[in-house]
């Protein structure tokens, strides 16, 4: 009789890497839906160059590097997808190929691969092209079609438009949450990611306190400014960033205290650089800062161990 | 209804109703061995010594190892008839064990047996010695000695004794079909312990998805001196003594301390019915019941004699569907791999599970992502994901100032964690005991 021999547990959760991975994927697609059908096929080349680009990117740093190629664990999908749907429409198909490559390869498998990069993959592949790439990282056009009854004229040419950030009154509020509003193919449908938080929510891929926190902050601060807090919450990618970016497990941090002050300390530089910089938007440095606090954040925060009187960090 | 519970923890293998559904509606039956090689280490602490050799015949309930120190027990015969071996015989992990042997007469002649009466008339002052006499130690798994567990150290007090009835381990219904069909054995056996210990309150905490078994005890526990039970979560390790402290009495163990140390003992249910038998019969721990379930052709709730080889055990539930590739005692989550079907059942083993080819291969272990799944699920709110670098690191000075010996190897950890990282603590704590680091 030739028995294994092991420690327990003999069984583990169906929960994997590759399933978590999956939810994500699946919580994103009414925001993918939601983008192709507002900017046209051409959201679509967008995110498919980013995704196709980002997994050729692993596996063949994956071959060179003689490591096991573990493509199939759909983290490279993620960041492929989510660098695309923070791009806008009209970029040029070479900049999503950088992009993932930058994400891939730069940020993520240079430090050591999954789980060991100390900044959001897709997030920083953004703000390096952000800078490098400004005109065309911010070819924000108005949508080609628009959901519902409203006052946005689609445009079939491409046109481009200012972003509700720099033009808050020209949308209504009903456009900001559907999306007939210029900006990136993922950000500008809130309807869509909130329909893939609550997912996400509810199958257990993350918690409220991130998100929450972090539109809460952004609102609450918006409003002692003097800005109206729907607005700021609704402009931009502050919904986009809190529910898919600012939730990635590997650079976010480890306690649920944790995941309060990072998601309360995006909020605060969101708006400090919307209210007070030169950027019309923080999301992006926002999330990306709050990344490379994250040892600090765990190490200053611990929590009280059964049986034990409570220390202080 | 209110239930009680602790803070963290799992619900493992809920999707299958914690594999409990084959067997929770079996009622026990009784297995009669041809033959049974009963080791003598089965208790924590110095084995015991045999006092019987090769070709001597021995009744039922015989002394056949006498114990060693005050803190060992003795070890019965579960069968009269004759010693065929004393011999050393490979058991679960570590060195062979020394076993005896007996070929079963089936006669079950009793050897002479002493009662001290009812539990409620017995001699207070006589229990704890008649549960040392009848060789009972912990069933639930750890098979501490149990009359050790009673004698308390000097200027410690208890004033609560909790009975184990959660089963919070996957698979295992032993505990609720005893619950469920003896529940007058359970509720006198504690009864007999607060006496013993001069303790006024007696709790029974069973788990909610034993709703029968709860109703049962309850009816049995009516109008008892003393005693209340208590309806847990389903929730995994309610039955770790820490939590089901925390979640009965509020209390908490001190950091490294013991139940006392939170005026608290604990009994398994199973543990107390031992208990009944040897304040009423004179009855040592001779059997028990297990739980045999798995790819067996008929799962079951078998009352197993002390000794009685896994091969025999098997057979009883009619043999495996398929080649098996793992056997475990216990549940899921903690149990013991067995080398092969040549291991005798002991006092502790409350469960064998037979696990196909394919459900016995190991998942690959891949790169943590930092899900914190492992933070939410730990009952002792230690941080396994941070304990884990330490230990992969060698830094086991700071691992145990990061209250790595609070663990209390439930697994819990290992059970979320999607990148199937197996968390190396029950070595870390064993390298820092060792080395007293």
């Amino acid at each position: 009789m030739n028995l294994r021999m092991s420690a327990g547990p003999h069984f583990v959760a169906r929960e994997s890497t590759q399933t978590l991975m999956l939810d994500v994927i699946i919580a994103l697609i009414p925001t993918v839906a939601a983008g192709v059908y507002l900017f046209g096929l051409r959201a679509a080349w967008v995110l498919a160059v980013a995704v196709i680009s980002a997994v050729l990117a692993e596996f063949i740093w994956q071959k060179l590097a003689k490591k096991s190629v573990r493509v199939g664990d759909l983290s490279a999908v993620v960041t492929g997808l989510i660098l695309g749907l923070n791009m806008p429409a009209e970029a040029p198909l070479w900049l999503p190929a950088i992009g993932s490559f930058i994400a891939i390869l730069l940020v993520k498998q240079l430090f050591g691969g999954i789980g060991h990069n100390f900044m959001n993959p897709a997030m920083l592949a953004r703000g390096v092209m952000l800078v490098s790439w400004p005109a065309q990282m911010t070819i924000y056009t108005l949508p080609i079609r628009v959901l519902g009854n409203t006052s946005v004229v689609p445009s079939p040419d491409v046109v481009s438009a200012a972003t509700p950030l720099i033009r808050p009154s020209a949308y209504s509020t009903y456009d900001l949450l559907i999306g007939n509003i210029p900006g990136t193919v993922g950000e500008v449908c809130k309807l869509a990611i909130i329909i893939g938080f609550l997912y996400m929510l509810f199958v257990g891929t993350i918690s409220w306190h991130i998100p929450v926190t972090f539109v809460g902050s952004v609102a609450l601060l918006s409003w002692i400014l003097g800005s109206d807090p729907l607005t700021a919450i609704l402009s931009g990618g502050v919904l986009f960033g809190a529910v898919f970016m600012a939730t990635d497990y590997v650079t976010n941090p480890l306690l649920n205290i944790g995941h309060l002050i990072f998601g309360i300390g995006c909020g605060i530089i969101v708006v400090v650089i919307r209210e007070f910089g030169n950027y019309p938007e923080g999301v992006t440095f926002a999330i990306l800062l709050m990344n490379t606090a994250t040892p600090l954040i765990d190490r200053w925060t611990n929590r009280r161990v059964y049986g034990t009187v409570k220390k202080h960090a | 209804m209110s239930r009680l519970s602790f803070k963290g923890g799992i619900h493992p293998l809920k999707e299958i109703h914690e594999g409990k559904e084959a067997t929770k509606a079996k009622p026990i039956r009784a297995l009669v061995p041809e033959e049974v090689c009963i080791p003598v280490d089965m208790h924590l602490g110095a084995p015991s010594i045999p006092c019987v050799k090769k070709g001597d015949l021995v009744k039922m309930g015989q002394v056949i190892a006498e114990p060693a120190g005050p803190r060992g027990i003795p070890v019965h015969a579960s069968v009269s008839g004759e010693v065929t071996a004393v011999v050393p015989k490979q058991q679960l992990h570590g060195k062979p064990s020394t076993c005896i042997c007996i070929r079963n007469d089936k006669q079950d002649t009793w050897v002479e047996r002493h009662q001290l009466g009812s539990v409620e008339t017995a001699p207070a002052d006589k229990i704890v010695t008649a549960i040392r006499n009848a060789g009972i130690c912990g069933m639930g798994g750890a098979c501490f000695p149990t009359h050790a567990k009673m004698a308390l150290p000097e200027g410690k007090t208890v004033d609560t004794i909790i009975l184990n009835g959660s089963e919070c381990e996957t698979f295992i219904t032993a505990d609720h079909r005893l619950m469920l069909e003896q529940p007058e054995r359970v509720v006198d056996g504690l009864r007999a312990s607060m006496r013993a210990m001069g303790v006024l309150k007696g709790v029974i905490a069973i788990e909610e998805n034993k709703l029968d078994a709860y109703e049962a005890i309850k009816k049995a526990a009516a109008g008892r001196e003393g005693v209340s039970v208590a309806l847990l979560k389903t929730k995994y390790p309610q039955g770790g003594e820490k939590q089901l402290i925390q979640a009965v009495t509020g209390r908490e163990v001190p950091s490294g301390g013991l139940p006392m140390d939170a005026h608290v003992v604990v009994l398994n249910v199973a543990t107390a019915a031992a208990i009944t038998d040897a304040v009423t019969e004179g009855k040592p721990l001779i059997d028990r019941v297990t739980t045999v379930t798995g790819i067996v052709n008929e799962p079951s709730n078998l009352l197993v004699r002390i000794g009685t080889p896994v091969s025999e055990v098997t057979a009883a539930c009619g043999g495996t569907t398929e080649e098996p590739g793992k056997m475990f005692f216990g549940g899921s989550m903690t149990g013991l791999a067995l080398p092969d079907d040549t291991v005798s059942v002991t006092k502790a083993n409350n469960c064998l599970v037979v696990v196909n080819k394919k459900d016995a291969v190991l998942q690959e272990t891949s790169a943590c992502i930092r899900c914190s799944r492992c933070i939410a699920a730990c009952p002792i709110m230690l941080n396994p994901q941070r304990l884990n670098v330490l230990c992969e690191a060698g830094d086991l000075a700071q691992a145990k100032k990061e209250n790595m010996m609070d663990c209390i190897l439930c697994h819990s950890c290992h059970y979320v964690c999607p990148a199937r990282i197996k968390f190396p603590f029950k070595e870390a704590k064993e390298k820092i005991a060792a080395r007293r680091i």
